[in-house]
């Protein structure tokens, strides 16, 4: 059985990429004579499992337009080895320098960006801060990962107060208080340590990011920045997760397309690539 | 990038008009790291199918550790995407659970288990399921000539309904968040019990019956069955919120006097049986349900697979969780 799947123009190939401790699993949606890459940063822990089918119907689509992309799950997460209790976001931002490298060293070389959304977004900010990137591409950059991390306990609470009443209830800040007093707190299957959750305050988009005009002059290089409603869920907050994920995201995908390409083409004017 | 590490292989299985990317986790006695060539490995294998539109990890990743324990036990463990979910080809469909309430995937997931008969040499296929999952797995059984049991998980056997009105929502928020509420929530319940009284053994309107006669189909043989239970919503233990028709009570009758049907009911855990506690319950219980049911003769444990995983790698938690999460997935929300 060859371990790829042919999907118009381009091949999926699913695979496992060595890292510290750990494989990471990937799918390179491979197209012939790209016009670019881009590695996609994807939602984190359980947010990959409500936008898995988005995230691949993006991935296809840019892949379609001839664009190669890379996906993955992060270490300890979804198909990846290793145990997300013990990751850091140090473990985190080294599968994106580590695949990025990979992707980079593909032929023929083109402009190669990066995609990211939520906690996505800070660790492709982050890569293309130490200048990695030919261009940059976020959709809803939390400030840091601690407001990622608390929108994703607030619907896990909402949820789980459902199989509660009256007193058995207890609030998101009740289960705040416990991660701050050293505790950890099993969220959807994943155990959030005390320590992900004080290093998620100190994990931050770089301050140059904050907007588009602040990122053009900070690095000279193409960044666009997507504050997504709660149409775009479940890559967003808010909509009704298990069935959002199945609409038609065209309306989102179309204008991201375009600006990858129009950077792109850009890009491969002004730089020399071999 | 490689195909194969430690105990896990990426497969794709074809010849089905899709291409469908799934997980072989490799039985413990096996040569692993490697690509499995075709072998004839003459025991049951675990096909865990998706639970709506559910990646094949599941949520919390709690397949990945179910198939490893399954592995660990001998038993081959199969974890494939369905068509046009997860990574696997195929369009995804708006109307879902529709797809999946009418045995949409049955079909499908039966070639997708001859077609791993075929090729790993298994003796049959034991179909393995979560909510949505469970009524494509019994659904698959029906289909399948190499169903050789099934491993459900909260099944359900009426045809759910993706959205709930939203007076209905608000309504159950406020039952939940104030005492007049749950006062109300209760005297709703007694008089749905009554109601449920009058009508006696009759299934209620939006009972599935189709699936329901697939299951008399395949249960009435005395095909095994691991039937897993949570904790339900206002449920009293295993039994259902008062004025809720007992489907397990019932579909263990339908099955007759040839059933071997297990019920289980996990109490610590969530509906998802993602949490710690709920997944290690499931890991037992299998465990023990695949050892008297498909008892393995020719495997002994050796430590010779663990050696090609690295430290760390396994997806095992340490830590224990806080409290039982609800599943954000679910179908039957609030049903």
């Amino acid at each position: 059985m060859e371990n790829h799947l042919p999907e118009g123009r381009s091949q999926q190939h699913a695979g496992y990429f060595p890292v510290t401790g750990a494989h990471l699993y990937t799918v390179l949606h491979e197209v012939r004579d790209p016009v670019a890459r881009v590695l996609l940063v994807g939602p984190f822990a359980s947010e990959r499992h409500n936008a898995y089918l988005p995230w691949v119907r993006w991935a296809r689509y840019l892949a379609a337009e001839n664009i190669e992309v890379l996906r993955y799950d992060y270490r300890g997460i979804g198909e990846s080895t290793g145990a997300f209790e013990q990751m850091t976001f140090a473990d985190w931002s080294q599968d994106v320098r580590l695949l990025y490298a990979w992707l980079a060293d593909r032929a023929p070389h083109v402009p190669l960006l990066l995609h990211g959304v939520g906690v996505g977004a800070i660790l492709a900010g982050r890569a293309f801060d130490e200048g990695l990137g030919d261009g940059l591409l976020l959709w809803s950059p939390p400030a840091n990962a601690n407001q990622a991390l608390r929108a994703t306990l607030m619907r896990w609470v909402g949820l789980e107060q459902i199989f509660k009443f009256g007193r058995d209830q207890k609030s998101a800040s009740d289960y705040i208080r416990e991660l701050e007093q050293g505790s950890s707190l099993e969220v959807d299957g994943y155990s959030w340590s005390a320590g992900l959750w004080r290093d998620s305050m100190r994990f931050t988009l770089p301050a140059a990011l904050a907007s588009e005009e602040s990122a053009a002059l900070a690095y000279k290089r193409p960044v666009r920045i997507v504050k997504l409603t709660s149409d775009a869920a479940p890559l967003a907050k808010g909509g009704r997760v298990g069935f959002d994920d199945l609409k038609d995201f065209s309306w989102l995908f179309a204008p991201n397309r375009d600006w990858i390409v129009a950077v792109t083409s850009q890009s491969s004017r002004g730089i020399a690539y071999a | 990038m490689r195909d194969a590490i430690g105990d896990r292989e990426l497969i794709v299985l074809d010849r089905l008009g899709v291409r469908l990317q799934g997980t072989y986790h490799h039985p413990a006695d096996r040569p692993s790291g490697e690509p499995a060539e075709p072998t004839n490995l003459d025991r049951i294998g675990v096909l865990f199918v998706n639970s709506l539109s559910m990646p094949r990890a599941a949520s919390g990743d709690s397949a990945v550790r179910w198939a490893e324990s399954i592995a660990r036990q001998g038993y081959p463990a199969f974890r494939i995407d369905l068509p046009g979910l997860g990574d696997s080809e195929g369009d995804s469909s708006t109307d879902l659970l529709d797809i999946v309430n009418a045995g949409g995937f049955a079909s499908v997931a039966a070639d997708a288990a001859n077609q791993l008969v075929e090729r790993f040499g298994l003796s049959g296929v034991v179909f393995f399921g979560h909510c949505a999952g469970a009524v494509s797995a019994l659904y698959a059984g029906a289909a399948s000539s190499d169903c050789r049991g099934l491993i459900l998980l909260e099944p359900y056997f009426h045809v759910a309904r993706a959205e709930r009105p939203r007076v209905r929502r608000r309504l159950s928020d406020w039952a939940r968040s104030s005492r007049m509420g749950r006062l109300a929530s209760n005297l709703y319940d007694r008089i749905r019990n009554f109601s449920s009284a009058l009508r006696g053994s009759a299934l209620p309107a939006n009972a599935n019956a189709q699936l329901l006669a697939r299951w008399k189909q395949v249960a009435s043989t005395g095909l095994p069955i691991l039937l897993l239970k949570a904790p339900g919503i206002k449920a009293q233990g295993a039994k259902p919120r008062l004025g809720e028709f007992d489907y397990i009570d019932h579909v263990v009758k339908l099955a007759g006097r040839k059933e071997s049907i297990a019920v289980e009911f996990v109490e610590s855990a969530d509906h998802s049986f993602a949490n710690r506690e709920g997944r290690e319950a499931v890991e037992q219980h299998i465990a023990g349900w695949l050892a008297a049911n498909f008892p393995l003769t020719d495997f002994e444990f050796g430590t010779e697979r663990i050696a090609h995983l690295g430290d760390g790698e396994n997806q095992g938690h340490s830590g224990k969780s806080q409290e039982a999460p609800a599943d954000r997935f679910c179908a039957l929300e609030g049903r």
